[in-house]
């Protein structure tokens, strides 16, 4: 069980490294999605998870990412490549401008202003702001992704640009956990009053985790708009918002449980394609069901990540 | 003047119109444990949320060697070396033992924002410095083998001593306990006194609250008496228990002095 545990996440690699080799163009494009979205779960787990606000509005970052890539690229003719520093710190910027005021409401009400915020940026995306957005139809025709001058238009290469995405995100993440700032995220979600009184300064590691996940949610909408050279604004509706919520919340907030949640979400449908209109219904269902039975979550965050030095005769392990 | 003590200086909190604390004026000395005792509802708490940050008083001053901290959110208090514990224990729960204790280390803690993005070989050395911090703590508090336990499956009197050592982690200059022998029997309580002993050796100052009158009365420097946000009395244990107006406050309001 150990060694399987150990060799799980190399394995895992190992298997997403290759797997593109072996499917069609259709799974191909599954298993990009599968990454994508991956990505941008892993982005509201900041948010949602490690941090504990509610955040129903992460389709507005994700969307703001792939819409900065697809302006830049589209009207500006910047390259691609170039424009990933803009899509990861423009949604990062408006994540830290738009929680500076919120991030003080609780629960509920904080979930209400983010659906506020992610229907007001598809209503402008709609609205075709300054020219840019496109309307209701978006922004078609992207160049497709160059480095080096060698141009990677085949869909095995947007699935590896995808796949780096999600390795780095998960490096982040890994780097998060061991770093005061993943753990004062951890201790605010716990016990706010605690905290303060423990000397963190809980307001500015909540706008942080807005801005990381942001930032984070906004490369991976880089990715989306390259792989369908496009972007339109039904793709960041408020109901994308709610699937990226449920995700972390059924799965329950640890790396395995929103993998299991997203390729439940996503890639599942594919498979039974004829079921695919009963998604909602079985996820619905699905949601249902955890919830009475593992409240928090199928695969919950596990706790207890200290230095092996400190565990002397520990009878509940870590 | 560079004063290394707490001096309240008529400091008021109201709620409404109740007056929870009423022009108290207390001086803590330097290597001191000083006490604060009165019948239940006497506003010793609310002193507590006074001095911390989480109540701003309405009228008077705290001052902290030298500085008023009154207005200061609580972090920026414990930033200046003042930390407190609950009466009702406040800890991260599903987290494990080490981890809480890890809390108190967080103003210590030399990383910046993005060391959580990218460590850095400094970042991993204050990271491991910190955690050895930890296990000298967990030795200290007795509380090795619980480490990786979730705090909320461990007993009460283990609960009290893991806030106790989350709040010397920061490596106060003043440790504030509110009650902290509630709910403790009297084997762990005489170990908590030897605790506040030990505690006080290192140079840090004490400030309690407590009901357990025997705690109070062997652990206590200097002690002062609170009745309906008013002080009543203050002074050595000794003056304390001939003062007749303290025995009128704790006889005389019998029915409400037991929780």
């Amino acid at each position: 069980m150990k060694a399987l545990q150990r060799f799980s996440y190399p394995i895992f690699f190992v298997m997403l490294a290759v797997i593109p080799h072996l499917l069609n163009p259709r799974w191909q494009a599954v298993s990009i999605t599968f990454l994508i979205f991956a990505v941008v779960a892993l982005s509201q787990d900041i948010i949602l998870g490690k941090s504990g606000m509610f955040n129903m509005g992460q389709a507005l970052f994700f969307g703001m990412g792939a819409y900065t890539t697809a302006i830049l690229n589209n009207h500006f003719g910047w390259p691609i490549i170039a424009t990933i520093p803009m899509a990861i710190l423009i949604p990062a910027l408006f994540g830290i401008l738009l929680a500076g005021p919120i991030v003080h409401l609780r629960g509920d009400y904080l979930l209400v202003v983010t659906i506020g915020f992610n229907i007001v940026f598809v209503q402008v995306l709609q609205n075709n702001l300054g020219g840019l957005t496109g309307g209701p139809n978006g922004i078609f025709g992207l160049g497709s992704l160059s480095i080096f001058g060698l141009n990677l238009t085949s869909q095995i290469a947007v699935y590896y640009f995808a796949f780096i995405v999600f390795l780095l995100t998960l490096w982040i993440m890994h780097n998060l956990e061991k770093s005061k700032a993943g753990r004062a995220m951890h201790y605010l979600r716990e016990d706010q009053l605690a905290a303060e009184s423990i000397g963190i300064n809980t307001r500015s590691y909540k706008i942080f985790a807005f801005g990381l996940g942001a930032g984070i949610a906004g490369l991976a909408g880089t990715v989306f708009a390259v792989q369908y050279s496009a972007v339109s604004p039904e793709a960041f509706e408020f109901i994308q918002s709610v699937l990226f919520f449920s995700i972390v919340l059924v799965g329950g907030s640890s790396v395995p449980g929103i993998l299991l949640g997203v390729f439940v979400m996503f890639v599942l449908p594919e498979i039974f394609r004829e079921f695919a209109t009963w998604r909602y219904f079985i996820f619905g269902f699905a949601m249902i069901l955890s919830m009475i039975l593992r409240p928090r979550g199928i695969w919950p965050a596990t706790f207890g990540k200290i230095p092996k030095f400190l565990i002397k005769e520990s009878k509940n392990g870590a | 003047m560079a004063h290394n003590e707490l001096i309240l200086t008529n400091v008021t909190k109201r709620f409404g119109g109740l007056t929870a604390v009423d022009a108290l004026t207390i001086t803590v000395e330097p290597g001191q444990i000083y006490g604060v005792i009165g019948p239940n509802g006497a506003g010793k708490t609310t002193v507590f949320n006074c001095i911390t940050g989480i109540y701003k008083s309405e009228e008077g001053s705290v001052n902290w060697r030298g500085e008023e901290i009154r207005g200061l959110t609580p972090y920026q208090i414990v930033d200046r070396g003042i930390v407190r514990t609950f009466q009702t224990i406040r800890l991260f729960s599903q987290m494990s033992v080490a981890e809480n204790i890890m809390s108190g280390r967080h103003i210590k803690s030399t990383q910046k924002w993005w060391h959580a993005i990218v460590p850095t070989p400094g970042s991993r050395r204050d990271e491991k410095e910190n955690w050895l911090k930890v296990g000298e703590l967990l030795e200290f508090f007795n509380l090795e083998e619980f480490a990786a336990t979730p705090t909320m499956s461990l007993p009460y009197g283990h609960q009290r001593r893991v806030e106790m050592a989350r709040a010397m982690a920061v490596d106060p200059t003043l440790l504030i306990l509110d009650e902290p022998a509630a709910g403790l029997n009297d084997k762990e309580t005489s170990e908590l006194l030897e605790l506040i002993f030990k505690i006080r050796e290192q140079g840090v100052t004490v400030l309690l609250i407590e009901h357990d009158m025997d705690l109070v009365m062997k652990v206590t420097d200097y002690l002062t008496v609170l009745n309906f946000g008013k002080k009543i009395a203050e002074g050595t244990p000794d003056e304390i228990q001939k003062n007749p107006l303290v025995i009128e406050a704790y006889l005389g309001s019998e029915d409400d002095d037991d929780e």
